[in-house]
């Protein structure tokens, strides 16, 4: 579904991506892990068409999509969100998710509708809303929800173009470790509900890369140090000590 | 004492995502009130205040279109008096050297003009943003300025331009009646609220959300599918119709164009103006041009020295009350409430 | 070749202005990261006082050929207002960068107002004392000394910013503010106390430009407003916040106006804006942009 092959990123001087090569399948939840600077979120830009990789390919779905740009790719189908909290602080939670949906009807356009008064936009608005449960904040600024929440705004919106590959920056950074699960456990149920295909995401914490994904994939300094299934990775001596910080798992 | 939470809970109470709720039908009412006061204003201001409220009209015009820009879509330009010079200078050029004299094809026309302006100066400044755009803008103003002031031959460069009283929707002249603070007025009254209505109408869409969306966070719009460039254009090209349209009624209103009205301090004040009336309210900058036009009035007959109290107001309103009046009013309307 | 040369001189001249003002506008753009509308104001200001304080020490007896002297000084002693202003500016630091371009606007009105109430609209000068230093002949081309002067302390003070700028632990205090102003608090900098001498310093160049022009012209009441356009267009071409584009800007729009003066005084302010153009077409963020130093 999602090729990389021998991706390469430089930023001057400095290596982010050293040759990269990945193959995500449909139905596959791929967790990307590594220390600080290993080049994740590089690799999360250059996958998403954000950055145009400095060497190297991208394929989705049969088109070249390096650096083509995180427009041309919505509507191809893919969608992320972003490490860093990113809302519309000025809208509300119903305004976000419109805006979302409008743009996956082609309707953003329209210069003289009005917006309330289209319904399919609203109920579509309003499912999603209902599938994050964010449907009793509707009204509330974007800005002013409570960290948690702004971070499942962020997914939320991406989820409403019905996109069929998700890739998402540390979805649950910088939130409380009761709301990770939460948020971990309204995704999962959100992305089958929406009929998501695959998942890419990048994650700091072990608990929920071991607990959700089908395949790690590890990074190490801009290369794929390993990739395989949680229990192959457990067993990787290599990764566990550098990457995850936790003694391999020894079983006959 | 009110707890965020309670707060949170209780904006969503009072106002609906749907904007629907008590306070809409008020500012309904203080809406057509206003309406009602400014077309009952000839009969009872005299005739210097009528004049003097002239530009008024146009002014507000302007600024719905450059709080499109500013305040939905975050974009600040310094140079959007470009726009009204085009306009005016459109109709002033149609009426001298076309014969036009009627009112309504002299508003395409001049419409026409900034449009065409407009297309390649947005195509260039809608891919910057911040003091970027604001700069470039000014720029591009200010080479319209130097055209107007430096060709002579084509524009009486200083000058100016005297600009006739065009005929009003096919049969109104000015034999016989005051033109300006009759007729003409009424128009400006009427054109104002039409495009008041239409700005509306657009803001309230799915293009004025998802120009919101732009504004907010560029990067998080992209990544939804939003392509930036594309939405920053077209409400530069609406802002930039409103300016032309605000152009023309200018020109008529003060019977004359010349090149100061696009100098960059001329920008500048359309953005105070703005500012003034609170850009964060769609009637702001409505009220922000009626407060200028008055206070400048005021000040100037007490003391030469305006532009001293203006930058002092400016400087206020930007430190401390960045939605400007319209902002200050909504604070003191809650607390009386309360 | 007397024509060349007397262009290329005069070019230089107003590249040497040009560059003074711009200089300041840089500095506090490169720390501070605001664009500063008021340095007009502060070059019109330098001009009015420097009028003012040399023909007063004249009267008051002064040997005129130390006019040079008195007009830097009048330049220098205008830092004073650096501190004032840059307290007004305090509150918008971490503000959007439309309303710190408002503020500075509303700076502009004031300071034009203010200026007006000190000097009135007559246009000041100082006569011909420029003159005093005689004039040399350049290959053909009359040059008055003071030109030369004025040229060669602009790029005194270029030099000098440069050796500040890469040799000098302040120097590098500058750098470091213009890349990351979090990183200079956490070196232990007083930013607070950085933005008054920057912006101090910003004044100080802007006005030292409006005060050595004032020999060759007569002050205006729009010169202020009239050389933030220009200034602008410099820093534009160069590239916002870098003192290498600051002087680069200044060639060339020094150049451009004096060219289209000389043979097409027209089009001399529709040239520089379409050279602002062409460069942020094909360099959008100018020919150093990007550059701290």
């Amino acid at each position: 579904m999602l090729h990389a092959v021998d991706v390469h990123k430089n930023y001057g001087d400095y290596v982010a991506v050293a040759g990269v090569t990945l193959f995500i399948d449909e139905g596959e939840f791929v967790s990307i892990v590594g220390p600080n600077g290993a080049g994740k979120t590089t690799l999360i830009n250059v996958l998403t068409g954000l950055l145009q990789p400095t060497a190297g390919h991208v394929h989705y779905k049969g088109h070249d999509i390096s650096g083509a740009g995180p427009v041309k790719l919505a509507q191809l189908g893919m969608a992320r969100s972003f490490q860093l909290v990113a809302v519309f602080a000025e809208l509300t939670v119903m305004e976000v998710l419109q805006a979302a949906s409008l743009t996956r009807l082609g309707r953003g356009m329209r210069l003289f509708h009005s917006l309330g008064s289209d319904r399919e936009v609203r109920e579509n608005a309003e499912h999603i809303a209902s599938l994050f449960g964010l449907q009793d904040q509707l009204g509330v600024k974007s800005g002013q929800l409570p960290q948690g929440n702004k971070k499942l705004l962020d997914v939320a919106s991406a989820f409403a173009l019905y996109p069929e590959i998700i890739l998402l920056d540390e979805p649950t950074s910088g939130v409380s470790t009761s709301d990770k699960h939460r948020i971990m456990e309204t995704l999962v149920v959100a992305s089958k509900e929406i009929g998501i295909k695959s998942i890419i995401q990048v994650e700091h914490d072990m608990d929920i890369v071991f607990g959700y994904s089908d395949r790690i994939v590890a990074l190490y300094e801009g290369r794929v140090l390993a990739d395989g299934s949680p229990q192959e990775i457990e067993c990787n001596e290599e990764v566990m000590r550098n990457i995850i910080g936790r003694e391999p798992v020894r079983n006959a | 004492m009110s707890t965020p939470t309670e707060r949170t809970t209780g904006s969503t109470e009072v106002k609906h995502p749907d904007g629907k709720g008590i306070g809409l039908w008020l500012k309904l009412a203080l809406v057509l009130l206003g309406i009602v006061l400014l077309a009952l204003l000839p009969q009872v201001l005299s005739r210097y205040y009528i004049i003097l409220m002239m530009p008024f009209f146009a002014y507000s015009i302007a600024l719905l279109g450059l709080n499109l820009l500013f305040g939905y879509t975050g974009l600040i330009s310094f140079g959007h008096a470009l726009f009204i010079g085009v306009g005016a200078y459109s109709a002033a050029f149609l009426m001298r050297d076309g014969g036009l004299e009627y009112m309504e094809p002299l508003i395409l026309l001049s419409v026409l003009g900034a449009v065409i302006v407009a297309v390649p100066v947005g195509l260039l400044a809608v891919r910057y943003i911040g003091i970027y755009f604001g700069l470039l803008t000014l720029a591009f103003g200010m080479l319209f300025y130097s055209f107007l002031l430096k060709f002579y031959s084509i524009t009486s460069g200083d000058q100016g331009i005297r600009v006739e009283k065009p005929i009003l929707l096919g049969f109104i002249d000015t034999t016989g009646i005051d033109y300006l603070t009759g007729p003409f007025y009424y128009y400006c009254l009427g054109l104002l609220v039409v495009m008041a209505l239409v700005m509306w109408r657009i803001v309230k869409s799915p293009f004025g959300l998802t120009l919101r969306c732009v504004r907010d966070n560029s990067v998080k719009a992209e990544s939804l599918g939003i392509g930036v460039y594309r939405y920053r254009f077209y409400a530069f090209l609406i802002s930039a119709i409103y300016g032309g349209v605000a152009g023309v009624i200018l020109a008529v209103s003060v019977g004359q164009v010349d090149p100061t009205m696009s100098y960059w301090t001329s920008s500048g004040n359309l953005v105070f103006m703005t500012l003034l009336g609170g850009f964060t309210s769609f009637l702001g900058p409505i009220v922000g041009a009626g407060a200028f036009i008055l206070l400048q009035d005021q000040v100037m007959s007490l003391w030469e020295y305006w532009r001293l109290v203006f930058g002092a107001i400016l400087a206020l309103i930007v430190i401390f009350a960045p939605s400007g009046l319209m902002g200050l009013l909504t604070m003191g309307w809650k607390k009386v409430v309360r | 070749m007397g024509d060349v040369v007397s262009i290329l001189m005069s070019g230089l001249f107003s590249a040497a202005i040009l560059f003074l003002v711009a200089a300041g506008l840089q500095l506090v753009f490169g720390v501070m990261k605001i664009f500063n509308l008021a340095v007009g104001s502060f070059y019109a200001l330098g001009a009015f006082f420097g009028a003012t304080l040399v023909n007063w020490a004249v009267g008051e007896g002064l040997p005129q050929p130390l006019f040079f002297f008195g007009l830097l000084i009048a330049g220098i002693l205008l830092g004073v207002i650096g501190p004032v202003i840059e307290r007004l500016l305090r509150p918008i630091y971490d503000r959007d960068e439309a309303f710190q371009l408002l503020l500075t606007f509303a700076i502009v009105l004031m300071l034009e107002d203010i200026t007006m109430m000190i000097w009135g609209s007559q246009p000041r000068s100082t006569g011909s004392l420029y003159l005093i230093y005689g004039t040399v002949n350049l290959l053909g081309a009359t040059v008055p000394v003071y030109n030369l002067l004025v040229i060669a302390a602009a790029g005194t003070i270029a030099v000098g910013i440069g050796l500040l700028l890469s040799r000098t632990a302040f120097g590098r205090v500058l750098r470091a503010a213009a890349d990351k102003r979090e990183m200079v608090q956490s070196l232990g900098v007083n930013t607070r106390r950085l933005y008054v001498i920057v912006f101090s310093l910003g004044v100080v160049l802007s006005t030292i430009g409006g005060a050595l022009v004032i020999p060759v012209t007569a002050t205006m009441s729009e010169m202020g407003v009239e050389l933030i356009v220009e200034a602008f267009a410099v820093v534009v071409i160069g590239g916002l916040g870098s003192m290498r584009g600051a002087l680069v800007g200044a060639l060339v729009v020094g150049y451009v106006t004096t060219l289209s003066i000389n043979y097409y005084p027209p089009i001399e302010m529709l040239v520089i804006y379409l050279v602002v153009i062409v460069v942020l077409v094909i360099k959008p963020r100018g020919l150093f942009g990007g550059e701290t130093a």
